[in-house]
């Protein structure tokens, strides 16, 4: 279904440009680690870095001028009494309001904030290093927290009481992603350093709904210690397309594949080499909102875009100065948002175009987002050269 | 003035950015199913059959159709239908878990028959090709499927083996091969780390294609150029990046 505003959306994430008049303050002192952009207003980003610092930036431009920079509203900082003692590996808003956040770290503990006071409400300790944690969208009957740490066992807890309810077992090596479903809210999706990815039905008290297979139960493609594997070695990263109908997974066997996430069927698209050298997760994203859909994965100091069902490698976003640890995609405005080992966060924004005589129809989407598309500046006012 | 540039539709094209999506130098055919099987059958005169005394069939690895067209997950779906259709045939080599050899079915035949002339081994090998077109998309066979679904002895599976149309993959499993090919992944292995090197040790660790294809080789090398430079392309072993005087290949350091 290719509707104008998908359309529209597709030519804004194929012209994706490192933007020179979009910064964003440069607080964190050591590698950005995890940033993310709340889903009810899309204003707030967050961002934890390698220094256990915790950022909060306000995106929306208010000094009216093209050039702006994205200012940190507030920070729980070196000196702050309840900040993390080593890096913050997660960062996630409360999915309904800006309220609240919750942030993991290689401390072992998971922290639940007061935006407002930026004091902790709750600390969850762990035995070894959490390495992801994600709280489910849209869940509306439960508030858990799934929890990836180096324990094989993958442990949910609830926020509103604060205790550990239920513990999911199954893997045999440390958790390194965990992600829910944004279509169903009882559907967990784990990634393991034991090359396997499965899904669980948190409703249900017995084992994993299923294990991906990277060779869809053909046993003869592999060697048979291959068997029921997503990938051949450590998957750690994982995302749900938008819709919730698929799943991407990473691992660093240098692939990215996708799957059918209700039938666990590898689609089989082939993305070639995706390049992996994280020894944590990997933070990758998916496009929203356009149609045919991308994926964006950070490639050492690049970000990688390859069109989500053909596989084909779009192109490259070059920018940074050392690694790319994470990246986020702003499904409003059709953004991207990297952050690295070079302390920066960057900011991807459709370049602007200079607008067509014949040109009339702008869907609701860009008429908000061209804040910076009719600047006169780009308006070519020369006369043309074939008159 | 912008009347006149308008009145094509620019709709489809982000091209007033000139980014990296406009490629210069690079053969993208169009990918319909008789294009995949033409570009087999090119790569497929790039093997050397007088190096093997003509007794192995053509090999072209999967990876190689890669360097060709751009769209892998196409690839990737015709070769399983010319599979499913019983005319091509997919190996794996063992030297990688990505590497594929492919075959066309009627080569292989040929050949593997032509090579057991006047062996005892003969008569089961060809009960085992006649088997064949149904089995077209498996890489190997496990002791169940062979001794029951092909009715196979367990004096003809050794036969099998001695012949080396299957080899051992691990116990009660075997990979479907081709006899006599260990030559072949020898000299492939030996011939793709030497065309590395080359790239390797070139300035700055890149060199222009057209002037790879124009080095002399050494004797390690005894495949064609072009059939390596397929295949480390392909296999991403080498970035390759266009440029104005033709593609560029660079070493990838991994």
């Amino acid at each position: 279904m290719l509707d104008s505003s998908s359309f529209l959306n597709l030519q804004r994430v194929l012209s994706l440009k490192l933007n020179p008049d979009r910064d964003v303050d440069r607080i964190h002192g050591n590698g950005i680690n995890t940033i993310d952009i709340e889903a009810v207003e899309g204003r707030y980003m967050l961002s934890g870095g390698a220094d256990g610092v915790i950022v909060i930036y306000d995106l929306e431009n208010y000094s009216r001028k093209l050039q702006y920079t994205c200012k940190a509203v507030c920070t729980v900082g070196r000196s702050s009494r309840y900040v993390h003692k080593f890096s913050v590996e997660t960062v996630q808003w409360y999915p309904y309001d800006t309220g609240m956040f919750v942030s993991s770290s290689f401390d072992k503990t998971m922290k639940v904030w007061d935006t407002e006071t930026l004091k902790p409400a709750e600390v969850f300790e762990f035995e070894g290093n959490v390495y992801s944690h994600h709280l489910s969208p849209i869940a509306r009957k439960h508030s858990l927290i799934a929890v990836g740490t180096t324990d094989p066992k993958i442990q949910l807890c609830d926020l509103k009481s604060g205790s550990r309810i239920h513990v999911l077992q199954g893997h045999r090596a440390e958790i390194l992603s965990v992600r829910w479903s944004p279509r169903y809210d009882h559907i967990l999706a784990t990634a393991s350093a034991d090359s396997k990815v499965k899904v669980w039905d948190v409703r249900r008290a017995s084992g994993s709904l299923f294990t991906l297979d990277q060779h869809n139960g053909d046993k003869s493609k592999a060697s048979s210690e291959a068997v029921n594997t997503a990938h051949n070695g450590r998957v750690n990263g994982l995302c749900f397309t938008g819709d919730g109908l698929y799943l991407l997974t990473t691992g660093t066997d240098d692939r990215m594949r996708l799957w059918n996430s209700a039938t666990g069927e590898n689609t089989l698209v082939n993305y070639g080499k995706v390049c992996n050298e994280s020894r944590k997760r990997l933070q990758f994203t998916v496009s929203r909102g356009c149609s045919p859909e991308f994926v964006f994965v950070p490639c050492g100091s690049s970000v990688a875009v390859y069109a989500l069902h053909t596989g084909e490698l779009v192109t490259m976003l070059r920018g940074h100065y050392n690694n790319v640890d994470c990246c986020e995609f702003h499904p409003d405005y059709q953004e991207l948002y990297t952050g690295g080992k070079d302390c920066n966060i960057l900011a991807w924004v459709p370049a602007p175009r200079a607008p067509d005589v014949e040109e009339e129809s702008k869907s609701a989407n860009q008429a908000a987002a061209d804040q910076s598309s009719v600047n006169p500046a780009f308006q070519d006012a020369w006369s043309s050269d074939e008159d | 003035m912008n009347r006149k540039r308008a009145l094509i539709s620019d709709a489809f094209k982000v091209k007033r950015f000139r980014n990296e999506t406009q490629k210069f130098g690079a053969v993208s055919k169009g990918d319909g199913p008789t294009d995949i099987r033409s570009t087999l059958e090119t790569l497929m005169t790039l093997f050397p059959r007088k190096l093997f005394n003509d007794s192995l069939p053509q090999i072209v690895m999967k990876h190689q159709l890669y360097s060709i067209h751009n769209d892998k997950t196409l690839v990737d779906k015709e070769l399983n239908k010319l599979r499913e259709q019983g005319e091509l045939l997919m190996f794996q080599l063992g030297f990688d878990a990505d590497a594929f050899g492919l075959v066309f079915a009627s080569d292989y035949k040929a050949k593997v028959l032509a090579g057991e002339d006047g062996r005892a081994t003969r008569a089961t090998v060809e009960k085992f090709l006649e088997k064949l077109p149904s089995a077209c998309t498996e890489l190997s066979f496990s002791k169940d499927k062979m001794l029951k679904e092909f009715r196979f002895t367990d004096s003809e599976i050794t036969q099998l083996v001695k012949s080396g149309v299957l080899t051992v993959r691990d116990a009660g499993s075997w990979w479907l091969s081709i006899p006599n090919s260990g030559k072949f992944t020898k000299y492939f292995i030996q011939g793709r780390k030497a065309v590395l090197n080359m790239v390797k040790k070139s300035k700055y660790s890149e060199v222009l294609k057209t002037e790879l294809e124009e080095r002399r080789t050494t004797s390690h090398v005894k495949f064609q150029m072009k059939y390596h430079i397929h295949d480390i392309v392909g296999a991403e072993l080498v970035e390759s990046i266009p440029t104005t005087s033709g593609t560029l290949l660079r070493f990838v350091d991994s």
